[in-house]
């Protein structure tokens, strides 16, 4: 139905932008190269995120993705290979 | 919107008499769990005992009454085999059914079920170690193809201890039960231990005998008004005492259906567990108040389809402090779906206590309150004089059916009459039997005395509250320190502990870990931590607060709402050293503390 996916760099803004709002925690404090335990996430906030992103991208996602993808800019990474995987047309 | 009762309600008291666990179709009388499980299993054969509903794409899982029985008998074949009567297990399984037939193979042979939480895969800092130690368990039950593949380093972090392991997947079928007499079980004997008080360094093992478990559950079941038709829906998870006695217990008491999903799928998807309310007709679900909070404020009505809830009989709400923003919206959200706001069911209760201790009755609905926030912070219940000065309490239900709940004065132990706030203690057939191997606490916890009261003992809650004229219990607030999130109990001393060994520059024994209500009022995690001079550069101190965040969110799995340096010598102590948390929260949230610059 998206038109277009959403860019590896927009990916990558979204999550700064609601891990900042989640953490209570500047913007300038959400390094996308650091790992999510370091920002302080626990799994009970890992999970919304997962929900999160889902419901944004329309993509089924795995519990664990955190745990794979560690960081922002690899899981940002990781989303935009698979919403243009699925979601482009040919 | 919710009625508020100014005054208190008059409903007729409990009874007096005690409770008489028993099956309430046929009249049997239980004196344990071993007989609940074995007339279900001669009664009602091919009933579903229970189901658990897979993660997307996975196979749903059933028991019926007549398979957990052959299921934990044959683990009761190998625990006699390979262990005798009073010895522990601990109970480690991941969301599913196994967790239950190793819980009645335990009961069956008198082993000490000792169900504890998986710990987190990176965590250094997890309970289980310091469990372990306490109780000095002979078995580790749990599946075999957890511990080879999904989680290779439970084993490994347990090599240590000499347990003997045992895959209660990997069994053969039971062929009945076990040829050599098994113990039959008095109700003074010890079912079962639940470590979810103490710190993380000094646990604490709740004693639960035979007796507890069937009294508490025929309390439960007169409180919610329960029959063999109260199908029970839950995600709570099995190692904390809610999911086990209120859903996996009840249910097998009543000789019902419990319909259970993972922890986690809950939190993934909230209306899944509404989904399967609807879906099997549910009357009972339940879980901590975050829970309601999570289902409302996920709430899509383009997902709801055709979920109708009007089954819906007993919607508990216990396990952290009820709040009337959260049944009020969960309450105005899903009437459109057939919700009954009188379905709520806010309820009082721990370990302790085997788990409940006051309820609701069926049906009744929420007594709300109105008080004045500015006296209650004195611990005074008076009516609001200013509109913005007003705060809604959440009764929690009364005393149960063979119960006794007071309200005494901590210092003098005298009884309170009602309206004046104390701490709430205890006495029943569902007080436990005192925490394992530890006196001390035992004594302190489980012997109160109220002066005057004659040689009767009590449970000391460490909770403070009010009854109302009709015998409504509100909780107000606690004496013991500890932090309650998303209904798991956190230890100030643990959390202090991980913070001060993260770096050097935080001074041992210079920290405060206390709970906040966020705007939501839900409890957040604050910390307040002493910073050396010496080390104070603003650069080292940002790396300094990241490191905090990651080791608490690591060992303790909290996300930290704040943390706060402050300069040396500038935390609340008592005059002999001891941490004034209260203090401390108080500074935090007036804004004087020393912050380090």
């Amino acid at each position: 139905m998206r038109p277009e996916s959403p860019s590896e760099a927009a990916i990558r803004d979204w999550c700064v932008g609601y891990l900042a709002r989640t953490l209570d925690l500047p913007e300038e404090q959400i390094r996308p190269d650091v790992k999510f335990g370091r920002l302080g996430l626990d799994s009970a906030n890992s999970v919304y995120l997962i929900v999160e992103l889902e419901e944004w991208l329309g993509l089924e996602l795995a519990p664990d993705l955190l745990f794979e993808h560690p960081t922002i800019l690899d899981l940002a990474r990781y989303l935009a290979g698979r919403a243009a995987g699925e979601t482009g047309v040919g | 919107m919710l009625d508020i009762s100014q005054g208190a309600r008059r409903v007729k008291q409990a009874s007096d008499k005690p409770p008489r666990p028993s099956d309430a179709v046929t009249g049997v009388e239980f004196t344990s769990f071993v007989d609940v499980l074995r007339h279900r299993a001669v009664e009602q054969p091919n009933d579903w005992a229970y189901i658990f509903l897979p993660d997307r794409g996975g196979e749903r899982l059933t028991l019926t009454f007549a398979q957990l029985h052959a299921r934990a008998c044959a683990v009761a074949q190998t625990l006699v085999v390979r262990g005798q009567r009073g010895d522990r297990a601990v109970l480690l399984f991941p969301p599913g059914l196994d967790f239950i037939v190793a819980f009645f193979g335990c009961l069956l042979t008198g082993t000490i079920a000792v169900p504890i939480m998986v710990p987190r895969r990176d965590s250094s800092r997890d309970a289980s170690a310091a469990i372990l130690a306490d109780c000095t368990p002979r078995f580790a039950m749990t599946r075999r193809d957890f511990v080879t593949n999904a989680r290779p380093d439970v084993a490994e972090r347990f090599r240590d201890d000499a347990l003997d392991w045992l895959f209660v997947d990997a069994l053969p079928a039971g062929l009945g039960e076990p040829e050599c007499t098994l113990p039959f079980p008095m109700p003074g004997d010890v079912a079962f231990l639940q470590y979810t008080s103490g710190s993380t360094s000094a646990p604490k093992g709740v004693i639960v005998s035979h007796g507890n478990l069937v009294n508490n559950s025929e309390m439960i079941r007169i409180a919610f008004g329960n029959t063999r038709n109260s199908t029970h829906v839950s995600w709570v998870p099995l190692y904390h005492d809610m999911g086990l006695i209120l859903n996996v217990l009840q249910s097998l008491y009543l000789g019902t259906l419990c319909v259970l999903m993972a922890p986690v799928r809950f939190l993934q998807r909230p209306l899944s567990w509404l989904r399967a309310i609807h879906d099997y007709r549910a009357e009972v679900a339940g879980g901590p108040n975050f829970a309601f909070d999570l289902c409302a404020r996920r709430h899509r009505a383009e997902e709801m389809g055709e979920i109708d809830l009007s089954c819906w009989r007993v919607a508990f709400n216990g396990a952290e402090p009820v709040r009337a923003n959260t049944i009020e919206r969960f309450a105005e959200t899903f009437a459109p779906y057939g919700f009954n706001p009188k379905s709520t069911h806010p309820a009082y209760g721990m370990a302790e206590a085997t788990l409940m201790i006051s309820g609701g009755q069926r049906g009744a609905g929420p007594v709300l309150r109105r008080v004045s926030r500015d006296a209650l912070q004195r611990h005074q219940v008076i009516a609001p004089l200013r509109a913005e000065d007003s705060q809604i309490l959440v009764g929690c239900g009364r005393q149960l059916c063979g119960e006794r709940v007071a309200v005494v004065e901590p210092e003098s132990r005298r009884r309170l009459p009602p309206g004046l706030i104390g701490e709430i203690w205890v006495a029943g057939p569902n007080v436990a039997q005192g925490y394992w191997c530890n006196s001390s606490a035992t004594e302190s916890v489980f012997r109160g005395q109220v002066a005057g009261g004659g040689t009767e003992r009590w449970l000391r809650t460490g909770d403070l509250g009010f009854l109302d004229e009709g015998g409504e219990l509100f909780i107000t607030g606690r004496i013991k320190d500890v932090i309650v999130i998303r209904g798991m109990n956190h230890y100030p001393q643990d959390i202090e502990e991980t913070v001060q060994d993260c770096d050097p520059a935080l001074r041992r024994h210079g920290g405060a870990a206390f709970g906040v209500l966020d705007r939501n009022d839900e409890e957040q995690l604050v910390v307040v931590q002493e910073v050396e001079r010496t080390y104070r550069q603003r650069i080292a101190e940002s790396e300094m607060v990241h490191s905090v965040r990651e080791a608490i969110a690591r060992d303790h799995d909290i996300a930290a709402q704040e943390i706060i340096l402050i300069r040396p010598g500038t935390l609340p102590k008592t005059t002999s050293g001891k941490i004034q948390r209260h203090l401390a929260r108080q500074m935090f949230l007036a804004g004087t503390l020393a912050v380090a610059e």
